[in-house]
């Protein structure tokens, strides 16, 4: 064999070397009668290097190439076949006509032909046939699937997963081979000698986690099936099968966690199964069952201490990877639940030392976490020592960790702004860098006390900042904050070193943080008049924006309304409902753009919600920085289609409003309606939630119509309902005169888990008097509904019906009754400057003020909060941001709610509310708006 | 002992005289391409066959020559192809099915355009009437009129 050395050594050599057009041209060699096998391979495999290497071949190069390969077929030197079959599956994608093959591969994949051949064949075959051809090799491939060779097996299977995605219905009918595999009935015999060029796993069971992976794909929109696959695993003991290979164990864990979210009733049932599988002999494995249970809010204790001394037995393993693994588990598991993770604190202490860099920091930053106060200091040191040895992903780790602990221990604030100010100083990158700058602002949040502290660390830093945006961001809380501080003076020295000396980007924003300072209320005339001369030397500044941004604080500086209107306006538009304005608006061709987008269509938020409601996106989508690869261990193509079921899952439950409104926009008939004046957020439920149709109501009111959206959902998949509609009546005849029924518009057909919409659309008309003002009308009333529609069964694959003939069935379905009531006629909108208007609704000398007062006592309440909670749901009201702190024992609270009526008349609430032990809670209701009617009809909700 | 000399002797004879040739066939769908190739190689007639999707290659030893038989598929959309392996062969074979008279005329069309590409003009054609053991065959002569 050292002739083959020699070969080698030379052959890596040559590979630098090769180029492309000499190995085409060489390719004629294929053609040569007879072949000489040895140059044919060394050949394929230079032009193998050559298309990993990123080289790549024009259409009619590789079908040239591809026929010329076509040649060497069924040449008995075993090399030179598998390169052809590597060859075939890699040209398979740029070469034309590439079914010719396919007579020649099923001749390979037939089980007279030789084992070593056929799982090759059969992965070629699969990359190279249409779907057309599918059902001709169908039969060939459900028999290889259950091969008593798991190289053959496996082959079959991962070749029918990488087709799943095109052929879908006919691989689902392989589903009964796939789960024989699954069960081990065809045990395997692992014994084949491949050549010296196979380096598959040739451990025991690969085929049992191919299956398991394959068989999850077939099944994963059908939970019940998902969760009996689990539960089939797991009682071994017990008849059911029997794990063979390390890797669908674990793959079975993501399972049976995924089932545990969706079914709690099958949660305690599986966690016995993890606890078992804790102890398992597998390292591998242990891991993953001890990280699914830690993942798990609700997990009992008893089962995570096992999980966790589980992980502190791995902490002392030699291997790196396992001591890795098992730190990065019980450091988020100390981020939710310290407690549990304490019992390990000591391994985790001689981890701090572990040569290993990301070991040690995970160790210290989950020591961190579930430390007490006296750690803290020397933890700190010790990290303070290698910060500058660690990759920068693992220090923006440890500053995220800072951050979570500045707000654990407030009372250390000097420690934490000592470490992070010199973490500042060190060198580091933009992300680093931001976890930092972030960690600081939190903490001066947080912390009053080292406010100023925190905002001088934060000046320093901008005074030798390389990148824009955080110098950007730190301005703006410079602006935010500054103003506020004792001595905004020395705040304003840095920033407006910030305007003589750096790019036109961090000017404009030194120049607005400026504008900030000059027009913050506490600050003195002496301040506001050095700040303009400070911006009348921005003036002449090269950048436009920079000019701009001077000359307009300067208009606004010495104009107190214009100051507040400018720059202590805390109110912004929702982005969500602009940006599907906006795509409704690009999607809507027949308008040829004719009506502009109106910026009044978009409802006004409060600065606090908005953030709010960022925090909840990122919460939702963010994945922690370490575990996001977590799946890459799982099937190569598999993992996005693994978790989008639960991702699906989350987007159905909160379907947005801008969802349920962009069904309704698309509704041709309410055009001539308008556009709806008040539409309920909150839908209101009929059904109870667990029920095969579930139904919720949204309410819209238009100026001269009501409309109730029914939105359904059809949680059977082997049913399919079509014309489905609410019937609605009324138990009230005066609602009835005042209601005429214009349209109902049914949903056409509805499929498993795709929520729709049907409508039922009144005219509101004024039935008492003649009064045109329909608007004010408001009517309220109960109605009682029921659901009807026609249900046909259904394969639940396709979602086809199983009988084309079938005229389905007729079916009914009450459903809870609802209120319309006083106040879905109100929006419950954020009121910029609310404060103003309040002062000006309520009058003053030469004007009545526009208020209705009235007192209200409430002896059964026994606190606070529930009251509080009572009113804001009757209301129905935009609470201004400081109600809802409500401390427990509280005696008195004040909250203010907000709203408009019908869109237009602004309503502002206020609650005061007492409460004294014995004699129950009372209710102070203050209510300003310009229409007496508008405030009786809030006062009567209360009433 | 002559034994021993006698199969050396053949050995040697065969690595000299060992020939080895390539033929291609070709033909219109169903003219019964595979089923000749099978019957030559294994001499088993099998009646229904499924279409040849593409290739199929055969070795054939018989004495002393080697005959690999490339039979290509006959469906339309293999036809562009057959001109890729006819291309080097020793003969090209161009089987038709004489008994099936309504495609004739294409038969004649797929013949002509063959003989028509220069890389070609040099390998010798044999054109076989197959089938003509059913009634409703032609003879020799017809064929070579229709074609």
């Amino acid at each position: 064999m050292s002739w083959k050395k020699d070969e080698d050594g030379d052959e890596l050599g040559a590979l630098m070397s090769i180029d492309k057009s000499a190995v085409l041209q060489e390719a004629r060699i294929f053609n040569e009668s007879p072949i000489r096998p040895r140059q044919c391979r060394l050949l394929l495999a230079k032009l193998m290097y050559l298309l990993q290497r990123g080289d790549t071949l024009t259409t009619t190069e590789a079908t040239e190439l591809f026929f010329s390969i076509t040649k060497l077929f069924q040449n008995k030197d075993m090399s030179l076949r598998q390169m052809v079959y590597y060859a075939i599956k890699e040209l398979s994608e740029i070469s034309q006509d590439v079914i010719m093959v396919t007579s020649s591969l099923m001749k390979d994949m037939q089980p007279k032909s030789d084992d070593m051949y056929r799982a090759k064949a059969i992965r070629a075959l699969c990359k190279i046939t249409d779907v057309s051809m599918l059902p001709g090799i169908e039969r060939f491939i459900k028999a290889a699937i259950v091969d008593k060779n798991q190289a053959i097996s496996s082959s079959a299977l991962v070749s029918s997963y990488h087709l799943y995605g095109r052929a879908r219905d006919i691989i689902r009918r392989w589903s009964s081979e796939v789960q024989e595999v699954l069960s081990g009935k065809n045990s395997s015999s692992g014994m084949f000698s491949f050549g010296s060029s196979n380096s598959s796993p040739s451990s025991n069971g690969i085929e049992q986690y191919h299956a398991l992976g394959m068989l999850y794909i077939l099944k994963q929109n059908d939970r019940m099936a998902v969760a009996k696959i689990v539960q089939n695993f797991g009682s071994s003991s017990r008849g059911g099968w029997e794990i063979k290979n390390p890797l669908a164990h674990i793959l079975l864990i993501r399972y049976a966690m995924k089932v545990m979210s969706n079914d709690p009733s099958l949660f305690n049932t599986l966690c016995s199964m993890l606890e078992e599988w804790v102890r398992y002999r597998s390292e591998m494995v242990s891991l993953e069952a001890a990280r699914a249970i830690c993942s798990f809010d609700s997990a009992p204790q008893k089962l995570v201490s096992s999980a966790v001394s589980a992980l502190q037995s791995f902490l002392t393993s030699p291997k790196a990877a396992v001591r890795f693994g098992a730190i990065r588990t019980l450091d988020s598991l100390a981020l939710k639940n310290p407690k549990a993770v304490q019992p390990t604190n000591m391994d985790m202490e001689t981890l701090v030392s572990d040569p290993c860099r990301p070991i040690a920091t995970l160790a210290i930053t989950a020591l961190l976490k579930t430390g007490n106060e006296s750690s803290v200091d020397r933890l700190m040191k010790v990290m303070q020592g290698f910060l500058t040895e660690i990759t920068d992903e693992f220090r923006t780790i440890v500053a995220d960790a800072v951050r979570n602990l500045c707000v654990k221990f407030p009372q250390k604030h000097s420690i934490f702004l000592t470490f992070l100010s010199g973490a500042l100083r060190d060198e580091g990158g933009f992300q680093f860098k931001k976890s930092i700058v972030e960690a600081i602002i939190g903490l001066a949040k947080t912390v009053p006390e080292c406010r100023e502290t925190a905002l001088g660390h934060l000046c320093e830093f901008i005074e030798d900042c390389e990148f824009s945006r955080l110098s950007v961001h730190i301005l703006h809380f410079l602006g935010v904050e500054g103003p506020t501080t004792t001595m905004p003076s020395i705040y304003i020295r840095h920033i407006y070193n910030r305007v003589v000396l750096e790019n036109p980007q961090v000017r404009a924003a030194a120049v607005l943080a400026l504008a900030k300072f000059g027009s913050a209320p506490q600050s003195d005339g002496k301040l506001r008049s050095s700040i303009q001369v400070l911006l009348k030397r921005c003036l002449d500044d090269r950048d436009d924006e920079v000019r701009d941004r001077a000359v307009w604080a300067l208009r606004f500086i010495p104009d107190e309304p214009k100051r507040a209107r400018y720059m202590r306006d805390d109110s912004t538009y929702s982005m969500q409902a602009l940006e599907s304005r906006l795509v409704d608006y690009l999607a809507d061709s027949t308008n040829n753009f004719k009506t502009p987008v109106s910026i009044s269509s978009v409802p006004k938020v409060s600065r606090e919600q908005e953030i709010k409601q960022k925090s909840q996106k990122s919460e939702s989508t963010g994945t922690p920085l370490l575990s996001s690869n977590s799946n890459s261990t799982s099937l190569n193509t598999g993992i996005s289609d693994i978790s989008s079921p639960s991702t699906f899952n989350q987007s159905f439950n909160n379907s947005t409003n801008e969802e349920v409104l962009s069904e309704l926009r698309a509704i041709e008939e309410f055009e001539s309606f308008g556009e709806p004046l008040v539409s309920s957020t909150h839908s209101v439920g009929l059904t109870e939630p667990e029920t095969e149709y579930t139904v919720s109501l949204y309410k819209h009111i238009y100026s001269k119509h009501i409309v109730f959206q029914f939105r359904c959902t059809n949680t059977l998949n082997e049913n399919k309902l079509e014309q489905i509609y609410v019937d609605m009546t009324c138990n009230d005849e005066l609602v009835e005169d005042s209601l005429v029924p214009i349209s109902v518009v049914p949903i056409d057909e509805l499929l498993y888990n795709e929520p729709k919409s049907s409508f039922v659309a009144f005219e509101r008309v004024n039935s008492v008097d003649d009064d045109p003002n329909v608007e004010f009308n408001v009517v309220v009333g109960d109605f009682d509904c029921e659901l009807k529609f026609k249900v046909f069964e259904c394969d639940p694959a396709t979602g086809e019906k199983l009988d084309p003939e079938d005229t389905g069935f007729e079916e009914e379905y009450s459903l809870e009754s609802f209120d319309l009531v006083e106040s879905d006629y109100i929006l419950a909108s954020y009121i910029p400057n609310w404060k103003s208007v309040w002062e000006t609704l309520g009058g003053s000398e030469e004007k009545e003020a526009n208020e209705s007062n009235e007192a209200f006592r409430f002896p059964s309440y026994s606190d606070l909060q529930s009251l509080l909670d009572n009113v804001a749901q009757i209301l129905g009201m935009y609470p201004a941001s400081e109600t809802d702190l409500v401390t427990k024992n509280k005696v008195a609270h004040q909250a203010v709610f907000m709203g408009m009526f019908m869109g237009k008349i602004q309503i502002i609430v206020r609650a005061r509310m007492t409460f004294a032990e014995g004699s129950g809670a009372t209710l102070d209701l203050c209510i300003r708006s310009e229409d007496s009617a508008v405030r009786e009809l809030v006062m009567s909700l209360i009433a | 002992m002559s034994s021993i000399l006698k199969s050396l002797l053949d050995w040697l004879r065969s690595l000299f005289w060992t020939e080895e040739m390539e033929l291609t066939l070709v033909g219109l769908q169903n003219s019964g391409k595979t089923t000749l190739v099978n019957v030559i190689a294994s001499g088993q007639f099998t009646e229904d066959m499924i279409p040849t999707v593409g290739f199929n290659m055969r070795k054939v030893t018989k004495g002393n020559v080697t005959m690999k038989l490339w039979d290509i598929g006959g469906q339309p959309r293999f036809r562009s192809m057959w001109e890729r392996y006819c291309r080097g062969v020793n003969a090209i074979v161009f089987v038709v099915d004489s008994a099936d008279q309504a495609k004739l005329d294409q038969a004649r069309a797929e013949l002509w355009s063959l003989l028509e590409k220069p890389l070609l003009s040099t390998i010798p054609v044999l054109v076989l009437g197959n089938k003509n053991d059913l009634e409703e065959s032609l003879t020799v002569e017809e064929l070579i009129e229709a074609l």
